[in-house]
């Protein structure tokens, strides 16, 4: 059995909002857990309901065998990290950080010691005797962690803990609280809904949307790999197909059929080739002329106007000599792999071919 | 669960507290209007009410003096809070201490300070007969609509100040660089962002202007008002006529409550949520509009103020009895230390008691309605609306009413006082706590509750140390308003509980100015050190204090 489990979740709010429609999940000893999806997609409210904050209005939550729904959320021993970082603004930096210990009666030596050593973790050993209110957002959030780190808990949740902080920073804090949480090997939920810190942070990713999963996978099968047309969507970007003559020609071409599908692409599964350029076995040029051309350092986005709908086209780590202009004659390479198909529902089907 | 029983007895109790407090006094007010003399079912009083002159006079005369003291409280607090939130004003800190000066005045002093000066024997005037100006005495509605502009304009300054300097400028200069001249671009711009707290500082003006019993009284020589007609019906030793009393007072509540939904219907789409980017500067003006500007604010202020100070001065005068001479002493002082100590006790007495009942209740019905968040407490803070527009007179009359027989008999007591003034301040504790609580994100406490703390042990180690402040602060105000309260008092008031407002009052109608200054300046003393705890715990916050 797994370590959590959570069974059949129903959440219902006034009796007539569902937030949480039948979602199931476990999550393993140590795994990095993330619960990703748009906001009011019921992340939040099955966060909570596995902390006790909420209680389901129907279901199963159990840990390590336990039946969770009959301990009050003071005696679950789950570790919380908080959006807003709820710091204690007038207990000092070592006090928030002791305030689990206490009820626990842990002895005031080992308080010293194991404060000290969470502190150390996130790197704020320096400023233990500050008070928290003059601190950065940054610092504030690292005083959570250690805060709910310290109390060695079954379980540790996290809530959107780096959606106040700005972007460098969010990137440098999420790598932290990985390492960190590979080295307690504490079993974690993350909830987010940026695609990106999901794929860089999880073991494995579990995508939400109106209050049911989409698909849970790790990193690469859900980028890679989506289920569904919300999860290509949401995680990466994604050029949908238009349905015609032109379309049908170039998936007869590439050996792709799959009945009664819509097909996308994603944009950098895409290549960019002169207007002359020739298919190949396995690759298409479909001609086209640029729309638009985006310069973003890194990467160059270019809009394509084809008779199969207008492709946005990556290109990483664009030259000078890559620049397009407005109207020049192009065309758009797609390879076999590359297109999806989803059935009316948003399933993807089969590509056979 | 323990906690949803604990809260859920709270949510009863303050049930209770309403009822027989408010519901079962207000009501029987209500009730005994529509009983004669004998104890017959009647219509009679209002239709007394509406035939006879008397009643009319004074019905209107309250919306005059209601609405001619809310222009004025409007003209000069929005002059003062103009400038004092828009141009470079000297000692612009001290402008404001007077604003709070005359808003935390002991009642009363102020019409009689002003008849001091400038009454039939006043002594301004007299200084100005004497140069052969001969001004008319300040008695009668012109008289009473001064003092009113003056007692109230720190209402609409200090809430109008504080949203003309919460502004955004940028708003302003998008304005002006869409064409709009420096008057447009007020009325059309600044004018829409103040209107919610322009109205709600009038609306505070008008109430107390409504409400104000000692103002007509003393200055009014015949000009009368709901509030004065009700006490005189109340009062008179032969004939008192209770029944009519309360058929005023009701009309006092419906009026009071009329312009409360009035102002809520108006401002109602007027809530405007800026960024703070770009915060309003002051403008340093120069040549004659500098000296303008500094005359308008100061002038306001100290003719605000002046009631205060002149109480101050007099309260050290020589005096031969209740006849000034010329000279200084402090008889005046020790005619309180060896008469009127036990009048200062009571005050201290009642008012301490009312404040701590206030504090422990209102807290915890601020948090009842804060976290608790429910039809219920929706409909409880609606009820605690109804202390909050209901005139002082009229409590102590339904507090007669209610508690002079029956199972519950209060009359004369202590009790009847402390919880006349407990009810009455109540609401703005709850206020206080719940806006404190909504402050504090809940995250706090369920963070408290991951570590391992029980709900109530979370409550009580993380929210209650950071409301603490909030409620010493909303405590100290409450002490003030409680020491000065003086309608409900005059009414309630037998000679053993006597205090310091309603001897004061009394003084004032024997002519003993003296003591009646040197009481005022206590009772000063004792509000402003009140209010500095206050500012202490929470800050430099005026707005507080309304």
């Amino acid at each position: 059995m797994s370590y959590l489990t959570v069974t059949n979740a129903i959440k219902q709010f006034g009796g007539s909002f569902t937030a949480l429609s039948g979602v199931s999940i476990t999550v393993e000893r140590g795994e990095f857990f993330t619960l990703l999806g748009p906001s009011g997609c019921g992340k939040t409210t099955l966060l909570r309901s596995i902390a006790g904050f909420n209680d389901l209005t129907s279901g199963e939550i159990t840990l390590d065998g336990a039946n969770l729904r009959l301990v009050p959320p003071h005696k679950r021993d789950i570790g919380m990290v908080f959006q807003d970082y709820a710091v204690f603004p007038h207990l000092s930096v070592f006090d928030n950080v002791a305030f689990g210990l206490k009820p626990r009666k842990v002895p005031a030596a080992e308080i010293k010691t194991r404060v000290t050593e969470a502190l150390a973790a996130v790197r704020l050993g320096a400023l233990a005797d500050r008070l928290p209110a003059a601190m950065s957002g940054g610092q504030q959030q690292r005083i959570g962690l250690a805060r709910a780190m310290v109390i060695n808990p079954h379980l540790l949740l996290m809530d959107e803990p780096l959606s106040n902080l700005d972007a460098k920073l969010r990137v440098e804090l999420r790598e932290e609280i990985r390492d960190i949480q590979k080295q307690v090997d504490i079993a974690t939920i993350y909830v987010t809904h940026d695609q990106e810190e999901a794929l860089a942070i999880s073991d494995r990713i579990c995508v939400m949307s109106a209050g049911q999963i989409e698909q849970i996978g790790t990193p690469q099968q859900i980028y890679g790999n989506p289920q569904t047309r919300f999860v290509a969507e949401f995680v990466g970007t994604l050029n949908s197909l238009t349905d015609n003559d032109a379309l049908k020609a170039v998936l007869g071409q590439l050996r792709l059929s799959a009945p009664g599908a819509s097909w996308a692409v994603r944009p950098e599964r895409l290549g960019l080739g002169e207007a002359d350029a020739g298919s190949s076995d396995g690759v298409v040029a479909v001609p086209g002329i640029v729309g638009k051309y985006t310069y973003l350092g890194r990467e160059a986005h270019v809009l394509v106007k084809t008779a199969i709908g207008e492709l946005v086209v990556h290109l990483s780590n664009p030259g000078i000599e890559a620049t397009r202009q407005p109207d020049e004659k192009v065309s758009v390479l797609i390879e076999r792999s590359a297109p999806m198909a989803f059935d009316a529902a948003g399933k993807r089907l089969p590509a056979a071919g | 669960m323990p906690r949803f029983n604990f809260w859920t007895g709270v949510m009863v109790l303050t049930w209770l507290l309403l009822i027989s407090l408010l519901f079962v006094p207000v009501g029987s007010v209500l009730l005994s209007s529509l009983y004669d003399q004998a104890g017959n079912f009647t219509f009679a009083n209002y239709q007394k009410f509406f035939a006879e002159t008397r009643f009319h006079q004074a019905f209107f005369n309250t919306l005059v003096v209601g609405f001619g003291g809310l222009v004025g409280a409007l003209v000069l607090g929005s002059v003062m809070a103009f400038c004092v939130s828009r141009f470079e004003i000297r000692g612009g800190k001290f402008v404001s201490l007077l604003a709070i000066l005359a808003l935390v005045s002991p009642p009363f002093i102020g019409a009689y300070s002003w008849i001091v000066l400038f009454g039939a024997g006043g002594v301004v005037r007299g200084g100005l007969r004497e140069m052969g100006v001969n001004m008319p005495p300040i008695y009668g509605l012109g008289g009473i609509l001064i003092v009113f502009a003056l007692k109230f304009y720190p209402y609409v300054y200090l809430m109008v100040s504080g949203a003309l300097s919460n502004v955004n400028r940028s708003l302003e200069e998008a304005a002006e660089g869409l064409g709009l001249t420096p008057w447009q671009r007020t009325f059309k711009i600044s004018f829409p962002m103040v209107f919610p707290a322009l109205s709600a500082g009038g609306l505070l003006a008008l109430i107390h202007a409504i409400a104000d019993f000692g103002t007509p009284r003393l200055l009014g020589r015949g000009y009368n008002v709901l509030a004065t007609e009700a006490f005189t019906l109340y009062s008179a030793e032969v004939g008192s006529n209770m029944s009519m009393a309360t058929t005023i007072s009701v009309l006092l509540i419906v009026v009071s409550m009329i312009f409360v939904l009035l102002q809520r219907y108006v401002s109602r789409r007027n809530v405007y949520h800026g960024n703070m980017i770009n915060k309003p500067v002051r403008v340093r003006l120069k040549g004659w509009k500098n000296v303008a500007a500094h005359f308008a604010v100061y002038f306001i202020g100290l003719c605000g103020a002046m009631p205060v100070i002149v109480a101050i001065i007099y309260s050290f005068r020589k005096t031969n009895g209740p006849v000034f001479q010329p000279g200084f002493a402090l008889q005046s002082y020790e005619r309180i230390l060896f008469n009127l100590g036990d009048v200062v006790r009571n005050s201290l007495t009642f008012s301490v008691g009312a404040v701590v009942l206030i504090v422990l209740v209102g807290t915890l019905i601020g948090v009842l309605v804060a976290r608790r968040t429910n039809l219920n407490t929706a409909l409880l803070d609606g009820a605690f609306m109804i202390p909050y527009v209901m005139p002082g007179i009229v409590i102590g009359i339904a507090y007669i009413a209610a508690f002079n027989t029956g199972p519950v008999v209060l009359t004369g007591t202590a009790a009847i006082i402390v919880l006349s003034i407990f009810i009455r301040r109540l609401p703005y504790m709850v206020r206080t706590t719940a806006s404190s609580l909504r402050q504090i994100s809940p995250s706090m406490e369920e963070a408290a509750i991951s570590l391992g703390y029980s709900p109530f042990k979370a409550f009580l180690r993380i929210t209650v140390p950071l409301i603490v402040p909030g409620i010493i602060a909303g405590g100290m105000l409450s002490f003030v308003t409680a020491i000065n309260e003086l309608s409900s008092s005059l009414v309630l008031y037998v000679g053993r509980t006597m205090t310091m407002p309603v001897r004061i009052y009394l003084l004032i109608l024997d002519g003993d100015f003296g003591t009646a200054a040197a009481l005022s300046t206590v009772l000063l003393v004792l509000s402003g050190v009140a209010v500095y705890i206050a500012f202490r715990f929470m800050g430099r916050n005026e707005q507080a204090l309304l």
